[in-house]
């Protein structure tokens, strides 16, 4: 922050908010609030239709734009399972999808759901909107790298989709891009498909990093007065860790795509040993395809805990506004979410225990992996326990957390199921795997993507969405979903392999025909229903009934701006003043059944308030 | 109250659905039950606390369903129950682990009496070589892969000539007698999956890599390959017999060994070399 | 810039913690921008490290042998092939590049406006300096016929390696030098005691920022030790 820093000495006093002066009697001191040690930010306000929302400052509109585009390459996503499944259950209706198609839409539909879609909108579009709102800033610390970091992203989007129309088509080398396949033919794309997915992959890892430095110094350096770590909301620990997360893990998919590209352009043999195609020994020698895997899930495995890790906090607030209670266990929560940060990066072999790497390695991280699901139960326990004694408002944002939950913990079991090595030998590669993580980091964060874009409509928009519809769909979606990954488990144990285009007709595997069928009417009935959402939004844009302010009768801070949606700038003329935690729900003694973060303890002298 | 009658029965019909599915593991033949046994314990404890926590949730929707002026706890925090239940986890989590753990290292270990059978991947097919009677496979290079050398086995190593070569992608085996699949690629990853047999490995070019089963089961099998490796991945199949001794022997006999081959070539190429001296 | 203000805070652990648990800001006093720039280089750091790893795994696994480095990369110097000389006269103008950014740093707080500003500029002709001599060596070697994807030394991911590491060095070292020059013209044009706006993020510019840029600036030196360390000397 390049404000004149130097003119605004006050006096840095490093105690807690709590710490009263000596003489406790006037009713002023327990409204004490340590003064700002900032100045006010000093933001860039924009006035042309260009500078408000196209190359626009503010973390709000970038938000936004993160998240369209993120529900843009989604729908692409979306599409390409169709596909997928449509050849999968029914080929004959789909003679034009050639094993070549096929396995660039799995790649690509791959690729975009956990890259481009899953984390651009967790980070990109939730991180955007409510960080700054949550801790009481006016924006994101560097509104103008922010705004940088959502255009490189539209970029590498761009590349991405370009990959489609180029000769050869996208890459079809499976998600993962394992070498050496990856850049030969015998793989789909891998002329110039598997070069922009490189690239746009790496343009992509630049904008993230610039938008991650916003979202964890605006929250370790620019959070308003009174507002401590401890009094955050879980949406913002849980979007912050990942943050954090990202910027270790990214580097080393920079690093792999850096090095695959050279191996395609310059023919370098970083992972490419002695190979021979087509009767010829090949020019390249000496590399290692297990390196790739190793710098590949150093990356993958954090990364599908900065998907989950934003779910785990957003789910925790959705619960406790809609059950008015407090989220049970807020400090083992938070230690929770950082414990789990920190060991996903402790377990990536677990990727690998059938790739031939030493097998030692194989005991090391099992016994990680199983360790990490310690957190991850007391986060469920917790939220099951928010639950007991709370007064639940059986709404579609609620229906959304408990199909979280449901799907969570079972995609949650099976993965020790895998993560335990032996157990892996046989069901690894298997639908087994693509089942598993459907259902865990799929299906569950997507019930938490749904749930809050219902919770927070009414505060971007100031409206609300319509609840009837809101519930046919929540229904159609987790039945259905639900309905397509769980009896998808039990193909994985019959033997059937991933990747596979068509089963020919071993002897058992024909038994997966009906299974196949199934499926794949089950998901493109839960494809369509998600127009049911889209319907929603679009209509309640424009005659939705209007929100006002703090609909739900939260506490935390995004909701108690003075205009809704909130202006640029958030907060109008004097930043908020926080006194507690987010989850003050039916305080005994209190007179509603919430107390907002900003409400000082002057106003609610009756209510048996726990010290936060 | 309502919802929670269709989470209810979403519960009760995934563990109907376990227990009756005709989806399930195929009937194992190999020594590896232990792997099965681990599942099934898995389930147990897994499954089991899908269920009670899944039944809790649903028991608090119809119980604390929303009334106004409900009396709702404000409990932040309550120390000693997380502590009882971070215990109850990881004595849940050990109890998997240790077991796992335990039939992992008979995985990774081994038995010395094992035979060793080189499985060749390539795109998109497999085959198999022997040690022959000296019980040692001879060392070989993708680089010297060649029409006449089709395993790239060094000529000048002495433990190669016996090695049997069996170039069709049928693989028999001998029922009760542990074997160590070496695997090699001369070009991307594939890897050697037989369901029945439960263990798999990728195979890597550039290095070897293993695992060992014991078939008990006479039969037929499908192989599939497990790694993705291209537009012929789904079509990598390959078959391996498991017999008794007698018909094992009869198989081996009939498989040509390296020097046997080398010879017919050499053989080939003296008729075409007097071929062309006749000719001119 | 630091205040005295800032001596208030207890020091040693339970100054962390009650930085940890206090509102507003966790870092006390310190500036955004530097914090940003600290985390970007934590990343950046993983970058080289994964780079660096590689190349280890790489080198023990060669089957092939490897190139020596103090043959490869030896001068002739009047017939006399001193080994890593060139490699040796680089470190030298980087390290002393660092010095006159520190210099800098520490006269831009001063506000001594024509110090500070040489000093700028007498870094950015270092760095400069240094990528003209890896591109040099860059000539050299390529003349001799070293290649990414083979050399006539050894193995051939010596080539591969080198390219891509000092490459992306180069890269990080050319791009501080680019902020340096307009840094310097910055510093000489008044611009840090005026806090004119900056042009791309109009943001007030403050002396601070020469601080940011030294903060990257040394850790571009740092990594360039440990690339001579694992590259050149091993």
């Amino acid at each position: 922050m390049s404000d004149d820093y130097k003119e605004n000495i006050t006096p840095l006093e490093a105690q807690s908010s709590e710490s009263t002066t000596e003489s406790s009697d006037s009713i002023k001191d327990i409204d004490y609030v340590r003064p700002a040690e900032v100045a006010d930010q000093d933001l860039y306000h924009g006035h042309s239709f260009i500078t408000k929302w196209i190359f626009c400052q503010d973390a709000k509109v970038i938000g936004v734009q993160y998240f369209l585009t993120a529900v843009f390459t989604g729908i692409v996503g979306l599409i390409l399972s169709w596909l997928m499944r449509l050849q999968l259950g029914f080929p004959e209706l789909v003679p034009f999808i050639t094993a070549e198609h096929y396995y660039q839409f799995v790649t690509m539909h791959g690729m975009i759901m956990v890259v481009y879609f899953l984390t651009a909108l967790f980070l990109g579009g939730f991180g955007n909107y409510l960080i700054p709102l949550m801790v009481g800033a006016r924006d994101m610390v560097f509104p103008y790298v922010n705004m940088v970091s959502f255009w490189m992203f539209f970029i590498a989007v761009c590349v991405l989709m370009a990959s489609f129309f180029v000769p050869g088509g996208p890459t079809g080398a499976g998600w993962t891009l394992y070498p050496p396949q990856a850049i030969l033919e015998g793989t789909p794309g891998a002329g110039l498909g598997i070069i922009l997915m490189l690239v746009s992959l790496s343009l992509f890892v630049i904008g993230f990093t610039m938008g991650g430095l916003n979202y964890l110094i605006t929250v370790l350096q620019a959070r308003t007065r009174g507002m401590t770590l401890m009094r955050m909301p879980l949406s913002v620990w849980g979007i912050v860790t990942a943050t954090a997360l990202a910027m270790l893990a990214f580097p080393a998919l920079l690093v792999s795509c850096i090095m695959m590209t050279l191996d395609k352009v310059l023919e370098t043999s970083f992972f490419m040993p002695t190979i021979l195609k087509a009767g010829e020994v090949l020019d390249y020698g000496g590399g290692s395809p297990i390196l790739f895997q190793h710098l590949f899930w150093f990356f993958g495995h954090p990364e599908v805990y900065i998907v989950a890790l934003p779910a785990f906090g957003i789910v925790s607030d959705l619960i406790s506004v809609h059950a008015r209670k407090n989220i049970f266990g807020y400090r083992m929560m938070v230690w929770a979410i950082v414990g789990i940060g920190a060991l996903s990066f402790f377990v990536w072999a677990h990727h690998m225990y059938v790739s031939g790497m030493n097998p030692w390695f194989g005991f090391f991280f099992a016994t990680t992996t199983l360790i990490i699901a310690v957190p991850t139960a007391l986060k469920v326990y917790n939220w099951i326990i928010t639950l007991w004694k709370a007064n639940i408002r059986m709404n579609t944002i609620m229906l959304f957390t408990l199909g979280f939950i449901v799907t969570f913990v079972n995609g949650g079991i099976t993965g020790i199921f895998l993560g335990n090595v032996v157990v892996d030998v046989p069901l690894s590669d298997t639908y087994f795997v693509i089942a598993h993580f459907h259902m865990v980091m799929g299906i569950a964060p997507l019930m938490v993507i749904m749930g809050a874009v219902y919770h927070w409509f009414p505060l971007v928009t100031g409206r609300m969405l319509s609840e009837k519809l809101g519930k046919w769909h929540f229904w159609f979606t987790f039945l259905g979903a639900y309905s397509i990954y769980f009896p998808m488990h039990y193909l994985g144990f019959i033997g059937v392999p991933r990747r596979y285009f068509e089963m020919y007709d071993s002897p058992y595997v024909t038994s997966a025909v009906g299974m196949n069928e199934f499926i794949t009417v089950a998901a493109l009935i839960v494809g369509l229903s998600q127009f049911i959402f889209i319907y929603n939004i679009v209509v309640s844009l424009r005659i939705g009934k209007p929100a006002g302010r703090n609909p739900w009768k939260a506490n935390s801070l995004e909701w108690l701006t003075p205009e809704v949606p909130p202006a640029h700038g958030n907060w109008g003329e004097k930043l908020p003043v926080v006194h507690r935690w987010p989850y003050d729900f039916n305080v005994p003694g209190a007179k509603e059944d919430y107390i907002t973060q900003t409400t000082p303890p002057s106003e609610v002298l009756g209510a048996e308030v726990e010290k936060t | 109250m309502h919802a929670g009658f269709i989470f209810l029965a979403v519960i009760i019909g995934s563990v109907l659905f376990h227990i009756f599915t005709p989806w399930w593991w195929t009937d194992i033949a190999s020594n590896w039950g232990a792997m099965d046994d681990t599942i099934n314990l898995t389930f147990w404890i897994g499954g089991g606390v899908f269920v009670l926590v899944c039944l809790f949730m649903v028991y608090c929707t119809f119980k604390f369903s929303y009334k106004e002026g409900r009396k709702v706890e404000y409990k932040p925090e309550d120390n000693k129950l997380e502590k009882i239940l971070t215990v109850a986890t990881t004595l849940g989590v050990a109890a998997l682990l240790a077991p796992g753990l335990i039939v992992w290292n008979e995985f990774i270990n081994t038995p010395k009496n094992a035979l060793n059978i080189e499985v060749m991947a390539w795109q998109w097919g497999w085959q198999y070589r022997l040690p022959g009677e000296d019980g040692k496979l001879g060392t070989a290079q993708v680089a010297k892969i060649s029409d006449e050398n089709p395993f790239g086995i060094n000529l000048d190593d002495p433990n190669g000539k016996d090695d049997v070569l069996i170039q069709s992608d049928e693989l028999h085996l001998k029922t009760n007698r542990p074997v160590q699949i070496l695997l090699r690629s001369v070009d991307v990853l594939h890897n050697f999956y037989v369901p029945q047999f439960r263990a798999k490995m990728d195979a890597i070019p550039g290095i070897i890599s293993y695992y060992w089963f014991e078939p008990n089961k006479l039969g037929e099998y499908e192989v599939l390959c497990a790694e993705y490796c291209g537009l012929g991945h789904y079509g990598m199949r390959a078959k391996v017999v498991v017999e008794n001794e007698q018909n094992y022997e009869n198989w081996l006999n009939e498989q040509e060994t390296f020097s046997s081959l080398i010879a017919k070539q050499n053989k080939i190429e003296f008729n075409t070399i007097k071929i062309a001296k006749n000719n001119n | 810039m630091s205040d005295h203000t800032l001596d208030k805070l207890p020091g040693g652990y339970k100054g962390m913690a009650a930085d940890m648990s206090s509102d507003q800001t966790t870092f006390k006093g310190v500036q955004w921008g530097k914090t940003m720039m600290w985390i970007f280089l934590l990343s950046d750091t993983f970058i080289f490290s994964c780079f660096l790893i590689s190349y280890m795994k790489g080198r023990a696994s060669t089957v092939v042998d490897w190139p020596n480095p103090s043959e490869v990369f030896a001068l002739h110097v009047g017939g006399v092939p001193v080994p890593l000389l060139l490699i040796a006269i680089m470190t030298f103008v980087l390290i002393t590049s660092s010095g006159t950014m520190a210099l800098a740093v520490k006269y831009g707080y001063e506000r001594n406006r024509k110090k500070c500003a040489w000093l700028i500029l007498a870094t950015a002709i270092g760095g400069l300096t240094f990528v003209g001599m890896q591109a040099f060596e860059w000539s050299k070697l390529i003349h001799e016929g070293v290649r990414p994807w083979e050399n006539p030394f050894g193995a051939k991911q010596f080539g591969s390696f080198f390219f891509m590491i000092t490459g992306f060095h180069g890269t990080h070292v050319s791009i501080g030098v680019i902020f340096l020059f307009i840094f310097a013209r910055k510093t000489f044009r008044g611009d840090f005691d005026t806090g004119k706006r900056g042009f791309f993020t109009t943001m007030k510019s403050d002396y601070v920022a020469i601080e940011i840029l030294g903060l990257y600036w040394h850790f571009v030196d740092l990594v360039w030790v440990f690339i001579f360390a694992f590259f050149y000397l091993w």
